[in-house]
């Protein structure tokens, strides 16, 4: 058996469904990013990714059986069961109930790094931006928010999108096309506060 | 193409790979010359932007460590204790078997002892009364006369029978009184007084002869 193969999803979970943990461990570094970051977009909150996450992987430890290999990947098998728990999550909590601006454990909000802020007033600037399209997107309903997520976020091709919701790529297209016109929306009247804000009212110019 | 296809398809044509190269150039073409499209293609473009800066700012986000040890800990919980608990369980029941096994030989030998005892004090003289008694003394007496007998010497001319019925009678008389007995005599030692005992048979005739000293 070459490596590639030892460390294929379906071998690492077969071994972990023997009690390897070093396979069920390199299982779970291999997609717990994706999949936190999947539910802390969808979600906005870093506690409920978290137990989210951890919740699939209880779920992978208890039950490795429910893997069916003739039903598709590892990865998309994980993605499907963080999916049913981050629309559980979302039904439960309609509203976003914590704010952005909350601290995580490790006290830098929801964990967002911003990679080529200069100063710390531009790091704030951009910060506070950020949030304001996170806030966005969170506002979305979920079908349009998670397709948003999929293809804008985190890239993904409609294909695949389509594939990982299990629709039709053209219900992804109207998703989408909905999700966009929201957000634009959304942004466009956030784009245009702060500078109604700092233009002067027909009042103030009349003194 | 018109606004509204524009509007759901053309919008991100450069990203939908089911769109046909003819598509794609209708919307490159309807966006250029429609001043409704053109701006709104500007605010996605910047939205875009804006999404890309959130895709970027947490893009580098991971589960906490905790997280992977509170799995890896019930990975543990589940998978080795369990074999443990096996273990303890089998040895359990291995003992359990065990002492099962030796109560049940200690019983068996216990019993088979109790039946041997039993079986003992029904032959033995003491357990019984009346009738057995009489079977136990004369048993006994059997024995007694069996071991006695052994001591004794056929006198000539006499055949070994059955010494039931017989009786040993011990006489005083002088050696030389062996000589009627039909027994060799030492003629020095013939007035010597000697104890013997006689085994006398039913008819009364002496059989045998023994010298206790």
């Amino acid at each position: 058996m070459r490596i590639a193969d030892q460390e294929r999803d379906d071998v690492l979970l077969r071994r972990a469904g023997k009690g390897d943990e070093e396979a069920f461990t390199l299982l779970y570094r291999r997609h717990q990013a994706a999949l936190y970051r999947f539910a802390l977009r969808m979600s906005g909150n870093a506690w409920a990714a978290e137990e989210i996450v951890q919740d699939v992987f209880m779920t992978l430890m208890r039950d490795p059986k429910k893997y069916d290999p003739a039903r598709g990947t590892v990865g998309g098998f994980l993605y499907g069961v963080t999916r049913n728990r981050v629309l559980k999550h979302l039904e439960r909590t309609p509203q976003r109930e914590v704010s952005l601006e909350e601290k995580n454990e490790n006290g830098t909000g929801p964990g967002i790094v911003l990679m080529d802020a200069t100063t710390p007033a531009i790091q704030a600037e951009k910060r506070e931006r950020v949030e304001q399209v996170w806030g966005a997107v969170l506002d979305l309903p979920s079908e349009f928010r998670e397709a948003v997520v999929l293809c804008e976020l985190e890239e993904r091709s409609y294909d695949e999108a389509a594939q990982m919701i299990g629709c039709p790529i053209g219900t992804i297209r109207s998703r989408l096309h909905r999700g966009r016109a929201l957000l634009m929306a959304r942004l466009e009247m956030l784009r245009d506060a702060p500078r109604r804000a700092t233009l002067p009212t027909r009042a103030s110019v009349a003194k | 193409m018109t606004c509204n296809e524009f509007e759901e398809m053309g919008l991100d044509a450069e990203r939908d790979a089911s769109l046909s190269d003819a598509q794609r150039t209708a919307a490159t073409a309807h966006v250029a010359s429609c001043p409704r499209c053109a701006p709104l293609r500007d605010s996605w473009e910047a939205t875009r932007l804006e999404l890309r800066a959130l895709a970027q700012a947490t893009g580098t986000l991971t589960a906490p460590a905790r997280v992977e040890m509170r799995l890896r800990q019930q990975f543990r919980t589940q998978y080795h204790a369990p074999k443990v608990r096996r273990t303890a369980v089998v040895a359990a029941w291995g003992l359990a078997a065990a002492a099962v096994l030796l109560g049940a030989m200690s019983w068996v030998k216990w019993s088979s002892n109790r039946q041997s005892n039993v079986a003992f004090k029904a032959d033995s003289p003491g357990s019984n009364q009346g009738s057995s008694d009489q079977n136990a003394t004369g048993d006994s007496q059997t024995l007694m006369a069996d071991n006695e007998l052994s001591d004794f010497t056929l006198l000539p001319g006499v055949l070994p029978t059955e010494t039931d019925g017989s009786a040993i009678l011990s006489v005083r008389l002088q050696r030389g009184a062996l000589g009627a007995l039909g027994l060799p005599v030492n003629e020095d030692r013939a007035a010597e007084w000697i104890q013997v005992d006689l085994l006398v048979g039913n008819d009364g005739l002496p059989q045998a002869v023994r010298l206790p000293e």
